[in-house]
């Protein structure tokens, strides 16, 4: 009963890989970038993208605004609920053992998933914007994907770009490599840990608004990003951020490409013992120290 | 105490000598609880709050018809967030703290398989109209009825069209859970009954959203049929990915979801041509049907039931027969009843096994045509013809 596997049908699930890899990447970027620089593990990750999705969905469901223009709004609009996270709450774990920023945003996580659900009720929510595909040879190029990826490139370089570049994200930079000499530097390590968060959730909303246009919205529909970013960034180097991007984009290519050879089934278990496999040949990730 | 004070509470005084002396109304006995846990968030809340609605619609029904043994009904209703361990602990919960004097069943087959060995347990008659796994039924337990059409029959409707039509050969999906994988393997039997080829069969993980390299598989087996065991968000990925990938089947059902309303609210015009199998539509000649529809249009203003709401409306509606029947709330009374009983309803007919599964009630095929769902099989109960065969997406 199986079905022959022909090059046109790798070179198809590939394409499905990197373009779902992209978004995984930017998305990790966030809780990598938040990780790296308070070592502050944000289970909330996906929840806030789950924000992000909802932000898109009313903007477009209310007034019919562009989808992908909505990213405008939802990643200043997540920047500041991050901000305010991390003023009122994360702040107090950032120095406690890492079980304790473990504990709070995993409450965190539930309470907007159940703020979600009172708020927008759990009802299926779709944003149905770009549909179908363009077809090139053999290929067949999903357009909401595309977009996705597209998108997903353009601020992760941009994040690049930002922290390698600009004065604001050295200073980020320096934090996470060591908070002590950057105080003494003369750079105010709170500010620099609330525009971090920010930064951190603004990514997570941008990956929110892409997959709205794709998957259906609903409440929990979060978790499963929290789950992938982890082992993004565990893959490609805990505060390495060009590492998420390749992890990013080896998650994506796994996934896809275990449901071809094997089966749909297995393709988070081959993930996650990829995962295991880096961890045992090189624990620091696949791109080791900081950036 | 005042001439005044006299005056407001004599007719008190009187009322309570009168209900000392004479057999109590319905009132003012204790109401009988009935209990269940329900899917009102997580995965399965869409169904499960048209579920949960078919119960309210039954138990004002009864209670407006003077309840039930003389008493009045009440639910008592928690969320189990789609997930069977919670529902166990709700149903222990149920019968052990809040002392419900019934149970009725929860929503999807591996929840109402969970919570039946709590049932079981404590000898409670639970009349399950959202579980459709063969299975469940079959391990010897006394006290689970069955109410719809099992799994495996879900989209016989499907391959009977397909297989009148001469197509050869299907590919089978489903979600690795209970219920799609029962129907799944219905359907491949029920093809291979009908001489058609199985070219794949494949499940996928719950919560599952790319659904890509499945379907480069399925584009590259080039099915005439692709039939899907699914809930409602997977139904809805797989159907937008078959358009993004540009696979073009002659004809795709799905389980659950292509029946919802809301499948096409979320895919518009996507969503013209598929299958969806369905237990119930309200357009079928059922008796109670009409007055159903207008107590529900009434309680629940601007929305459209679901069969998941006739299915748990019919399923209260039978376990109340049988306790009239039977005249007590007696588990062992009313199984007796629930065993030997025939009743048709506006969900339909109603016989079980003496295992208490279901041998009457009839599936029905829809096809989305224009927006509207369309009875398609079978004949006698179809109000339109299918499209057939479905058009490649770029043409439609």
């Amino acid at each position: 009963m199986g079905v022959l596997i022909t090059p046109s049908m790798i070179g198809q699930v590939v394409i499905s890989g990197l373009l779902a890899g992209s978004l995984y990447a930017m998305v990790a970027l966030g809780l990598g970038l938040i990780f790296g620089v308070m070592r502050v593990l944000n289970v909330a990750h996906g929840p806030l993208l789950m924000m992000g999705a909802y932000t898109t969905f009313w903007l477009f469901q209310w007034i019919g605004f562009n989808p992908y223009l909505s990213l405008l709004v939802s990643m200043p609009l997540l920047f500041l609920v991050g901000v305010a996270l991390q003023r009122f709450l994360v702040r107090r774990v950032v120095d406690a053992p890492e079980l304790s920023s473990l504990l709070l945003t995993f409450g965190v996580s539930i309470a907007l998933v159940n703020l979600a659900q009172l708020a927008f009720t759990s009802d299926l929510r779709a944003v149905e914007y770009l549909t179908g595909s363009f077809v090139v040879g053999p290929f067949a190029l999903s357009k909401p994907r595309l977009a996705t990826c597209g998108f997903a490139i353009a601020i992760t370089l941009g994040a690049f770009v930002f922290l390698r570049s600009t004065r604001l994200g050295k200073a980020i930079r320096a934090v996470s490599q060591s908070r002590e000499v950057a105080q003494v530097c003369g750079i105010d390590v709170q500010r620099i840990h609330l525009i971090t968060f920010g930064l951190g959730s603004a990514l997570a909303a941008a990956g929110g608004s892409l997959v709205a246009v794709m998957v259906a919205i609903q409440p929990e529909m979060g978790q499963v990003y929290t789950f992938k970013s982890f082992l993004v960034i565990v893959l490609g180097g805990a505060g390495n951020y060009p590492g998420a991007l390749l992890g990013g984009l080896l998650l994506g290519l796994v996934e896809q490409l275990a449901s071809l050879f094997l089966t749909s089934q297995v393709n988070e278990a081959v993930a996650y013992v990829l995962l295991v496999v880096v961890l045992l040949i090189r624990p620091t990730g696949l791109l080791k120290g900081r950036v | 105490m005042t001439m005044t004070s006299w005056k407001r509470l004599a007719p008190v005084a009187l009322a309570g000598v009168v209900f000392a002396s004479v057999p109590l109304p319905a009132a003012a006995q204790t109401p009988i609880k009935i209990g269940a846990s329900m899917s009102v968030t997580g995965t399965y809340a869409k169904p499960g709050t048209y579920q949960k609605q078919g119960y309210d619609v039954c138990i004002d029904e009864l209670n407006a018809k003077g309840g039930l043994l003389g008493r009045k009904v009440e639910l008592v209703i928690y969320d189990d967030q789609s997930t069977p361990a919670t529902a166990v602990r709700l149903y222990e919960k149920l019968i052990t703290e809040d002392k419900v004097d019934a149970v009725m069943g929860p929503y999807s087959s591996a929840v109402s398989e969970a919570v039946a060995n709590v049932t079981e347990k404590y000898k409670k008659v639970m009349v399950a109209p959202l579980a459709a796994t063969t299975s469940i039924f079959k391990k010897g337990r006394k006290y689970i009825f069955m109410v719809i059409t099992p799994a495996e029959n879900y989209l016989d409707g499907l391959i009977d069209m397909a297989a009148k039509r001469g197509l050869k050969t299907v590919a089978i999906i489903n979600e690795d859970t209970l219920f799609p994988k029962a129907s799944a393997s219905g359907t491949a039997e029920a093809a291979k009954k009908k001489g058609m080829q199985v070219v794949l069969q494949e499940a996928y993980p719950k919560g599952n959203t790319d659904f890509s390299a499945l379907l480069v598989k399925i584009k590259a087996a080039n099915p005439d049929v692709i039939a899907a065991g699914t809930y409602f968000d997977d139904a809805v990925a797989i159907t937008r990915q078959m358009k993004e990938l540009n696979v073009n089947p002659k004809m795709f059902g799905l389980t659950v979801g292509g029946d919802l309303p809301e499948f096409y609210d979320l895919l518009k015009q996507n969503a013209e041509y598929v299958y969806g199998s369905t237990q119930w539509d309200e357009s079928l000649p059922y008796p109670g049907q009409k007055e159903f529809l207008a107590a529900y249009k009434a309680k629940f203003k601007g929305q459209e039931p679901s069969y998941h709401t006739a299915a748990g409306y019919a399923g209260c509606l039978i376990y109340a027969e049988a306790v009239k029947k039977a005249g007590t709330l007696d588990a062992d009374k009313v199984r007796d009843q629930l065993l030997k009983m025939e009743i048709r309803t506006a969900f339909g007919d109603y016989k079980i096994e003496p295992d208490g599964f279901q041998i009457a009630h009839k599936m029905v095929m829809l096809q989305w045509q224009d927006g509207k769902r369309i009875v398609v099989w079978p004949d006698d109960l179809s109000n339109g013809k299918p499209r057939y065969p479905t058009p490649e997406w770029s043409k439609r």
